[in-house]
């Protein structure tokens, strides 16, 4: 016996009530009044359960302590928040009103008001059968002899099916509160039965009524039905007796009238159309048993028309289609009658789609399950067609929104492996680009002083990363850059840009060709931070297209980047060791603080820059060890907001900030990186038709003469309008803001009628006058300057000694200890497949690690060896520290991979799989008994949130 | 009876003519925008709109019904503050309840790029007449009692771009509203009528081939939505268009007010209510090119998961009833409107995501050009031709999601 409290009322149910059936047993009607099914078809059984509204109380089983208001639209929002005072709406908010920042105020909001998501059950099999009545039993049988994997879905069991979508995937309730995705490999076998059509009379609304089915399973339970008489076909299963007497209307002559009653129904009336004319005839009830015809379930199948669905059962019944209704509520949802349709008929809504839109017929919780019928033997009647259903559309069932996000994650942002030290540093850090980005250290101006007047550090490892080699590596990137490749010396760099079809500006980085010969012909190329997620597919979509030999390896995760600029630079990497440096424009290897890097000499900043390249692993290493090094020189990091300020300075444009879908090289002025002299180029052809046409803006330097107080809250120009007299003549792309001062801005001008671009213009309705160049060191001469190297002792040598990588033995790993992702130190290699092909045939590394063919042209190896690709002298061998690793036993892994994998894994042992888990790309590696999962060193720490989180859900019932 | 029943709008069919002065293809709220525009402004009511299904069938009947202004470029704020303040007008002309309510719409940032973009997409409105203010954290708050400021711990509401005059109405209805006054004036409606060709006259196009037969017209007008590229084939026109598929879906009745229209491009959402009291949610273009109508599960689970960081109180609502549009997505992220280079067919297309809001200028502006042989100021920069004379519209304002 179980207790549940209704609108304040205990209310006693019995073991195997659903929660209808107690209400029912109670003396309660859940909505007061209105034909009940029992089969979840309609929507007069509603209530709130457990603060969820719109609950059908028939699908529910009756549970000890559940908290129900017999009113469907959730009444009073759900306590949720019982202890806060004040109104319904302040219980939501509690910190409306306050102070908006406080921390704690909003922890504890969204504590209590974030449940934890849903767990996800993915399940794949050979067939799903939905529904299992005898024709889904049967058909589940019939496949399970046939061999096939079977997952049978019953509403009964509490599986209630909401959608059927292409995948194919079947999205089900569970009763433990979890949420199913069945993936079918075979069939969807849809046996859903067919629902009792219900009346559509004056009176259809009251208390007492039941469609034959509900009146069996009633009687069944035990609940007496008093005088009950049976209206329509002969209810056939009713025990004998049940029934005071039967009126088989719809056929014969008999036609159903009305039900009358105050409440609950008092006599049913009915009309005999016989020779002499019509006769009516009122019947004394306590209860009416219709049953009126039936209306196949067939809504999934139709939601999925080209899905392999078959149906089987009731389900695949034709419809039968109720006489024209003449008076009463046909859609008991949206409270459409009878006289609604005759209106909007009457005014040419004549389709069905129509009908449905202008009186809401139809979009209620039951989605047609009791109108569907009766509009279209309306439309019969009225326009003497016979018109289709309305689309059936998910969901079939209503979940929840917190049980449908189940199995979803947010956008997973990536993480620098400085991470960590930026936050130790007191950094605010801000999503920019896909990555976590150090925004401010909290001290702007002297982050910025620490640049132009001593040395600075910036993390830069956001960078897209790609090292590229192979016979045609110069001729590939003479057509995916427009600056002239083969004029770039072993161990110079340049600035590029990169180009689409149309000759609009996608992205840009710097393009060095490597020093050492001994490779072959290299490269290494960047992209911006946030184009690095495109930049590979990219490169390899136009390498496959033109057919080159290349290899392309991203290093984008692999490689941290130190920028290490201001006057003092080298100064300073010279006391970490650093023995020789490049000058402008050029990189090579040097060690640095016991680190290996690619030092690259260019200048976003416009002071000497050297961007330090080197594994991800050594980062933290190498960021302490340089600011130790330059404690004499009092070096301070700087974040992006500084360095916003400080490239606005040079006139440097970023990317997606200055640029738009229209920026030609032209409009940004940024002719002198295209060199349409040398062979084509992605972009050329449409650069040469697009010259031909008068220029119309240009983005240009601005500075503002009078520079503006400007407010707090407004504390940049980006977006202000310019003017050139009254004319509009662009807006303000870039600008630092108040704490800048006089630094210019960045913004589109167009140019006048006679084609000039004006000199005088207004920013905000303020004097400011184009400037050519940048301001700040013009001749960059501050970016160029010729410093010596090893004149600066490296007293500190004897700190840094060299970072020796370890191999990771995983062989003599387990499963065992807490659940950490651990680095993985590991080597990465691009080449031919044949070359690997033969590499794996004869593997040169220890017994221990494993190799990972992670694509036909890439091997990761869990070891730090020296590798030799004999088989192609342009292979890309690289020390690899981007991965993360965690090794799971069987039970776990299974566990963690049915909540947070939607794919099929492999069934051999031992196989290697790729795909996303938990909302990130992973890689997983299956032997007998434990599973390796790596995940990409950069979103590590979401990853094991992930994991833990997901573990952490309650275990539910397998179906 | 509920109080939503249509019981103003009067549908009158007429049967097929031979020959009309305009024909108009897509009986959207485009399709029929023009043609009421041209009757009730131009006099021109010798006019047939011809659908392949019933009015209103296509992405009027599918949008999110979300009116705003706040674009991305100058042209564009223009062109859609002109439809702004129409369909602030457009009950009064009618005279019928289009459920037309400003309610004011959030943008919100969650980084400090997103607050420095929603400041520069302020200031840009603001100054071509589309009201937009940046907001700090306790306005929107005020504005939004629901919203959890702290995003559910990880996304953080820094700030907002707030657009008081954004709107909503029943596209329903907007669409038999236009309708009823194009028929009252005497165009046609033809619904259940594909237009299966264009009829050519050398190099002109002179009418359109249907089951029932050719019809002649003086103008033929492609306001088709989702199958433009069909269409403009007949022509002989080659579009720079792709179409991509939009979801949305709607919640059960929520019983509190949600007043404003909150929307957040990082975390690719947007939410209403709706006059009924369901909460509507719609996010970013399927990223695949097609043209099916299938609704996909990974659309609600993503973004019901992404909506709760920030809208918590959603979590026990019951999400009724999800479905799916196609769009015509420009490569711009811009509507393509006018003359095509072929003599006497026209196009209104390009309609992306951000058809519906734009319905009354378009209709207007279209109505216009056809009446009138010129090209109004408005909508100028939105010809085709601009892709062959590199003046695209870029607009990163439109290219977000609603």
């Amino acid at each position: 016996m179980a207790t549940i409290l209704v609108d304040g009322q205990g209310v006693e149910a019995r073991a195997g009530d659903s929660l209808l059936v107690a209400l029912v047993r109670g003396g309660l009607h859940p909505t007061g009044g209105g034909c009940l099914c029992t089969g979840g078809d309609c929507p007069n059984c509603l209530v709130t359960a457990d603060g969820v509204a719109y609950t059908r109380s028939c699908q529910v089983p009756a549970r000890d302590g559940m908290v129900v208001q017999r009113d469907h639209l959730g009444g009073e929002e759900p306590a949720l928040l019982p202890d806060e005072p004040g109104s319904p709406l302040r219980r939501i908010a509690p910190h409306a009103g306050e102070d908006a920042g406080a921390p704690s105020v909003q922890r504890s909001a969204s504590r209590v008001l974030v449940k934890k998501a849903a767990p996800v059950q993915h399940v794949h099999c050979d067939t799903v059968v939905i529904g299992q009545g005898d024709s889904g039993r049967e058909a589940a049988r019939e496949a399970r002899d046939g061999g096939l994997g079977v997952v049978t879905l019953d509403a009964r069991e509490g599986q209630h099916v909401t959608g059927v979508y292409p995948g194919p995937l079947v999205v089900a309730s569970d009763q433990a509160g979890c949420v199913l995705h069945v993936h079918p490999r075979r069939e969807i076998v849809v046996a859903t039965g067919a629902a009792e059509i219900q009346p559509v009379v004056p009176g259809s609304d009251l208390d007492g009524l039941v469609t034959a089915r509900a009146a069996a399973e009633l009687v069944a339970a035990g609940i007496d039905l008093g005088r009950a008489v049976a209206v329509g076909e002969r209810p056939a299963e009713l025990p004998e007796g049940t029934l005071a007497g039967h009126f088989p209307v719809g056929e014969g002559g008999w036609e159903l009238v009305r039900f009358e009653g105050d409440g609950r129904v008092e006599a049913v009336i009915v009309r005999r159309h016989g020779d002499a004319g019509a006769t009516d005839e009122r019947i004394e009830c306590d209860t009416a048993v219709l049953g009126l015809g039936r209306n196949p379930r067939n809504a999934l199948a139709r939601m999925a028309s080209d899905l392999p669905v078959r149906v089987v059962g009731s389900a695949a019944m034709e419809p039968e289609l109720p006489a024209c209704p003449r008076e009463g509520t046909v859609c008991p949802c949206s409270g459409v009658t009878v006289a609604d349709l005759d209106g909007v008929w009457e005014r040419g809504f004549h389709e069905m789609e129509l009908l449905k839109r202008a009186t809401l017929a139809g979009t209620g919780t039951c989605q047609g399950g009791v109108c569907l019928p009766y509009l279209r033997s309306f439309l019969l009647e009225r326009g003497g067609r016979l018109q289709p259903a309305f689309t059936a559309r998910p969901l079939n069932r209503q979940l929840t929104v917190r049980e449908l996000a189940a199995g979803a994650h947010t956008a997973v942002t990536a993480r620098s492996p400085l991470h960590d030290e930026h936050l130790s540093l007191g950094a605010r850090m801000d999503r920019a680009g896909g990555w976590w980005r150090p925004w401010t250290y909290g001290r702007n101006d002297d982050e910025y002083r620490s640049v132009r007047e001593r040395v600075s550090l910036g993390d830069v490892s956001s960078l897209g990363k790609m090292a590229i080699s192979g016979p045609d590596a110069e001729a590939f990137l003479e057509r995916i850059v427009p600056t002239k490749v083969a004029t770039i010396r072993p161990g110079r760099c340049r600035y590029v840009l990169m180009l689409d079809e149309r000759g609009y500006l996608l992205d840009d980085g710097m393009l060095c060709r490597e020093a050492d010969q001994g490779v072959g012909d290299r490269f290494f190329l960047t992209s911006t931070s946030g184009g690095s997620g495109f930049f590979e597919l990219w490169l390899r979509d136009w390498a496959e297209a033109f057919g080159y030999d290349v290899r392309i390896l991203n290093q984008t995760a692999s490689l941290a980047a130190i920028n290490v600029t201001g006057p003092q630079a080298s100064r300073l990497l010279a006391r970490a060791g650093a023995r020789e440096l490049p000058g402008f424009g050029r990189h090579r290897q040097v060690r640095i603080a016991g680190v290996d890097c690619r030092v690259v000499r260019l200048s976003f900043t416009g002071e000497l820059s050297y961007e330090l390249h080197h594994p991800a692993a050594d980062a933290c290493k190498l960021w302490r060890r340089l600011l130790a090094a330059g404690a004499g020189f009092n070096v301070q990091p700087h974040g992006l907001e500084t360095l916003l300020r400080l490239r606005l300075e040079k006139g440097h444009i970023v990317i997606g900030q200055d640029t738009d879908y229209d920026s030609t090289p032209r409009r940004l002025a940024h002719e002198w990186a295209v060199n349409l002299d040398k062979g084509d180029f992605v972009g050329r052809q449409a650069i040469l038709r697009t010259n031909k046409r008068p220029l119309d803006k240009r983005l240009v330097a601005l500075r503002v003469e009078d520079p503006p107080v400007r407010q707090a809250a407004d504390p940049s120009a980006e977006g202000a309008a310019i003017h050139d007299g009254e004319r509009y003549a662009g807006y303000v792309t870039s600008d630092a803001g108040t704490a800048a001062g006089g630094t210019p801005m960045l913004g589109w001008l167009y140019l006048d009628a006679e084609g000039h671009l004006p000199r005088e213009v207004t920013v905000d309705g303020r004097p400011a006058r184009r400037v050519d160049g940048p301001t700040y060191d013009p001749d960059g001469e501050r970016a160029r300057v010729t410093v010596e190297t090893g004149s600066e002792s490296p007293e500190n040598i004897g700190q840094f000694p060299v970072v020796r990588p370890e191999a990771t033995d995983l062989a003599g790993e387990g499963p065992s200890g807490p659940l950490r992702l651990r680095r993985l130190e590991a080597t990465r290699v691009s080449a031919t497949p044949k070359a690997l092909d033969a590499l794996v045939e004869q593997p040169p590394w220890p017994a221990g690690a494993l190799a990972f063919r992670t694509a036909p042209d890439e091997l990761l190896v869990t070891a730090t060896a020296d590798l030799e690709v004999a088989g192609d002298p342009h292979a890309i061998v690289e020390r690899e520290t981007a991965f993360s690793y965690v090794w799971l036993d069987e039970a776990t892994a299974e566990r963690f991979l049915d909540r947070e994998c939607e794919w099929r894994r492999p069934d051999a042992r031992p196989a290697l799989a790729q795909g996303e888990v938990a909302g990130i790309p992973a890689k997983l590696w299956f032997e007998a008994g434990r599973t390796l999962v790596l995940a990409p060193a950069p979103f590590a720490a979401a990853f094991q949130r992930r994991l833990t989180g997901s573990l952490a859900k309650p275990d539910k019932a397998t179906p | 009876m509920n109080e939503f029943v249509e019981r103003q709008m009067k549908l009158t069919w007429r049967p097929l003519k031979k020959s009309y002065d305009v024909v108009i293809v897509g009986a959207g709220g485009h399709g029929l925008a023009t043609a009421y525009y041209l009757a009730a402004r131009h006099g021109m009511s010798n006019v047939a709109v011809f659908e392949r299904g019933y009015i209103g069938g296509g992405n009027s009947g599918r949008n999110t019904t979300i009116i705003r202004a706040n674009y991305g470029i100058p042209a564009a704020v223009r062109f859609y503050q002109r439809s702004v303040d129409l369909y602030r007008g457009l009950e009064e002309e009618t005279d019928r309840w289009l459920m037309h309510q400003a309610k004011g719409l959030l943008w919100m940032a969650h980084s400090e790029a997103a607050v420095r973009a929603e400041q520069m997409r302020a200031k840009l409105n603001t100054e071509f007449g589309a009201e937009t203010e940046f907001v700090e954290p306790r306005q929107v708050q005020e504005l939004c009692p629901q919203l959890d400021m702290s995003g559910g711990g990880r996304w953080p509401v820094l700030g907002a771009s707030y657009h008081p005059q954004g709107a909503t109405a029943r596209h329903d209805r907007v669409v038999w509203a236009l309708a009823e006054g194009a028929m009252e004036r005497g165009a046609h409606v033809h619904q259940n009528t594909p237009v299966e060709g264009l009829v050519l006259d050398g190099e002109r196009v002179a009418g359109v081939r249907t089951a029932a037969g050719d019809v002649a017209a003086g103008a033929v007008v492609s306001a088709v939505g989702g199958h433009v590229s069909r269409i403009a084939a007949m022509a002989g026109l080659r579009l720079p268009i792709r179409t991509h598929r939009l979801q949305a879906f709607v919640t059960n009745h929520y019983q509190q007010q949600f007043g404003p229209i909150v929307a957040s491009s990082e975390l690719f959402f947007y939410a209403s209510q709706t006059a009924r009291g369901e909460m509507l949610l719609g996010a970013e273009i399927d990223p695949q090119p097609s043209f099916s109508y299938r609704s996909s599960h990974d659309f609600v689970q993503d973004v019901c998961r992404r909506a709760l960081c920030l809208l918590p109180f959603m979590s026990n609502l019951r999400v009724l009833r999800q479905w799916t549009g196609v769009c015509d997505m420009s490569p711009d992220y811009s509507p393509i409107m006018g003359q095509t280079g072929v003599d006497g067919f026209y196009l209104t297309t390009g309609w992306g995501t951000w058809g519906f809001k734009a319905i009354p200028a378009g209709g207007e502006q279209m109505a216009e050009l056809i009446a009138t042989g010129e090209v109004p100021e408005l909508i100028a920069p939105f010809g085709l031709d601009r892709f062959a004379r590199d003046r695209t519209m870029a607009d990163r304002g439109s290219a977000g999601t609603h």
